[in-house]
């Protein structure tokens, strides 16, 4: 019995189909609102869903100077770690498996869909996907310091009331403290710590201005460069999948709390929320700004998000 | 199955690749105004895609002149199936007012078949979408005889 | 970190599209376009004047003899025309006009072809007359005007 339910979180939910299926619409929803910006009517909703099975029907092709396997086998180990990711996030209060260490199991394997992109590029043997892959590194580089400072900030935070003082990396916990005392965002001392995630959403989901590893024109879409057919298919699904991970980790870290009781409201809520995510952080800067250069993405990342988190960390060490 | 998504997919959501051999940019300017908010063919899924291995339907423009002639024919057989060539303006179609030049290799048609001829010098962006309509009937039709 | 055109895309969401909605509705080209060419044959008297002028030279014609008189087709191939329409500006007789017709995508290259057939009369010969005959009336007028 146990077995058929780990078998239906995984396939089901939150597994592969619904987080395929919701990572697919907000992504249709993402371009919708960005034309919608530009004064524009922009495609429908469900278009995502159009390009994933369009790219099912197309032939793949491997080209020569590749090393077949890795090249056909990379996107497949991202969608692997990414349905594992989405087993441990939890809805206001159920969750599939619940540990003691979550943030940090959720840090490690989120880095494992970008190093599958590097793998996959560097198998490619052509030179655009090369320097795709070293803007990748550098996109990479830039965005793990902020991000696990903001971590340990709400660590710390949560700690201090309901561990004894130790800093807490379990997920159920956070939502319980915001079950007792409100969201996490009416404190006024992580509010920076909540700007500074939403800075990082769009470099981890790979969109303006800092998109500069994939999708461009100027290195011929990077690492994705030779790519076609059902791998294209599955790395394009990766990217919706991500979207997501991402804003439903900043809706459980600081939008969480009792919710209702019953799991079907409750699963739309967390829903509704991340689509207003969506919106204010990933769709409104990819209407209005252009693409950043190489080093001044690194020179901003260490700068404004990491000055922001360090802010709310001295704030959360020397309150209480 | 789902034969009947997939074959409906490629009504809804085909790829651009844009290649220019040699062409004066009228041709080119007026493709890009198609993505423009005025006439914008991103409503019924259009993209223009950075990469000829992602792309379902090519627009060629320009005559093809003896330096890009290699080029043409390498990028034409790097897109996957099923595939449609599209030919805008008067310069692929007949070498317009370059015939009979000294670096100018012809017409399109010496190297590839064309599906669809949009003519014009250059052509109005509704002429475009017109010929983009009638090359995403084509495209569901290659597929369906595929396989 | 400036964000500039904030105001104005958060504004353009509730307001309506600046979008032409093409093939619902549909749109006419302005006055003075120049679009597909109409060809009146039978205005034309068979100058030559627009295969002269026309520089992609997209202009053919042919002839052929018939009973009557001559047959001659000509032939305008739309996938080689600039639109520059010097050939309706120099026809003497104004046999070609440029419409407002910007429809011009096709699957087959023979709807690319306007082509428009006449027949052109010889004008009728002189009936012709012995020698002795021409000679007595030359003598005849010059007789009359002494």
């Amino acid at each position: 019995m146990v077995v058929l339910k780990y078998l239906f979180n995984v396939l089901v939910f939150p597994g592969l189909l619904f987080s395929a299926l919701v990572g697919l619409l907000l992504s249709g929803l993402d371009r919708k609102v960005v034309a919608r910006m530009q004064k524009r009517i922009g495609p429908p909703i469900i278009q995502p869903i159009y390009d994933f099975f369009k790219l099912l029907g197309k032939e793949t092709i491997v080209p020569r100077a590749a090393s077949r396997r890795t090249f056909l086998y990379a996107p497949v180990i991202g969608l692997l770690a990414l349905v594992t990711v989405t087993l441990f996030i939890p809805i206001y209060k159920y969750t599939a498996i619940s540990t003691v260490a979550d943030i940090i199991v959720i840090l490690y394997l989120l880095t494992i869909p970008a190093v599958a992109l590097i793998m996959g590029g560097a198998a490619s043997g052509s030179p655009y996907a090369g320097v795709g892959i070293s803007r990748e590194m550098v996109a990479i580089i830039s965005y793990e310091l902020p991000l696990v400072i903001v971590l340990l900030t709400i660590g710390k935070h949560v700690g201090m009331a309901l561990n004894k003082g130790v800093i807490t990396f379990s997920l159920s916990q956070i939502v319980s403290y915001q079950a007792e005392f409100g969201p996490m965002i009416t404190n006024w001392r992580l509010i920076p710590a909540a700007l500074a995630l939403l800075l990082i959403i769009p470099i981890k989901v790979g969109s303006l201005p800092f998109d500069i590893a994939e999708a461009e024109i100027e290195i011929c879409e990077g690492p994705l460069v030779e790519y076609s057919g059902a791998p294209l298919a599955i790395f394009k699904l990766n990217h919706a999948i991500k979207m997501f991970i991402m804003t439903s980790l900043f809706v459980t870290l600081f939008l969480s709390g009792k919710g209702t009781g019953i799991l079907i409201l409750d699963i739309v809520l967390q829903v509704l929320l991340s689509a207003v995510i969506v919106v204010i952080s990933i769709s409104t800067l990819k209407a209005i700004t252009a693409r950043l250069k190489v080093e001044q993405v690194l020179k901003f990342f260490w700068t404004y998000p990491t000055a922001l988190a360090l802010i709310s960390l001295i704030l959360v060490w020397i309150g209480r | 199955m789902f034969k009947k998504l997939i074959e409906k997919s490629f009504e809804k959501s085909p790829w651009l690749f844009h290649l220019n051999t040699g062409s004066c940019n009228g041709c080119d300017i007026e493709i890009v105004s198609v993505i423009t908010p005025r006439y914008d063919a991103e409503r019924m899924g259009f993209k223009l895609t950075g990469s000829p291995r992602h792309a379902d339907i090519i627009l060629v423009t320009g005559p093809i002149t003896s330096q890009s002639r290699d080029r043409l024919i390498r990028t034409l057989a790097q897109v996957p199936d099923p595939k449609v060539v599209v030919s805008i303006g008067s310069c692929p179609r007949s070498t317009n007012v370059f015939n009979g030049s000294y670096s100018v290799e012809g017409p399109l048609d010496k190297y590839v078949p064309i599906d669809v001829s949009i003519a014009g010098c250059p052509p109005k962006p509704e002429a475009i979408i017109d010929g983009l309509a009638k090359a995403i009937e084509i495209l569901r039709e290659k597929r369906r005889a595929m396989k | 970190m400036k964000f500039p055109y904030l105001k104005e895309a958060i504004k353009s969401v509730f307001k309506k599209p600046s979008t032409e909605i093409y093939p619902i509705v549909n749109k006419e080209a302005p006055e003075g376009y120049r679009g597909k060419i109409n060809y009146y044959p039978e205005k034309c008297v068979n100058c030559g004047m627009c295969i002269r002028v026309c520089a992609p030279g997209c202009i053919t014609r042919t002839i052929e003899k018939t009973e009557e008189g001559d047959k001659i087709t000509f032939n305008f191939y739309q996938g080689q025309c600039t639109f520059c329409s010097l050939c309706a500006d120099f026809c003497p007789r104004g046999a070609i006009e440029l419409t407002k017709n910007y429809h011009l995508a096709v699957t087959d290259e023979k709807d690319l072809l306007v082509s428009g057939t006449f027949i052109k009369k010889l004008p009728p010969k002189p009936p012709v007359q012995p020698q002795q005959q021409v000679q007595n009336q030359q003598n005849q007028g010059a007789a009359k005007t002494e």
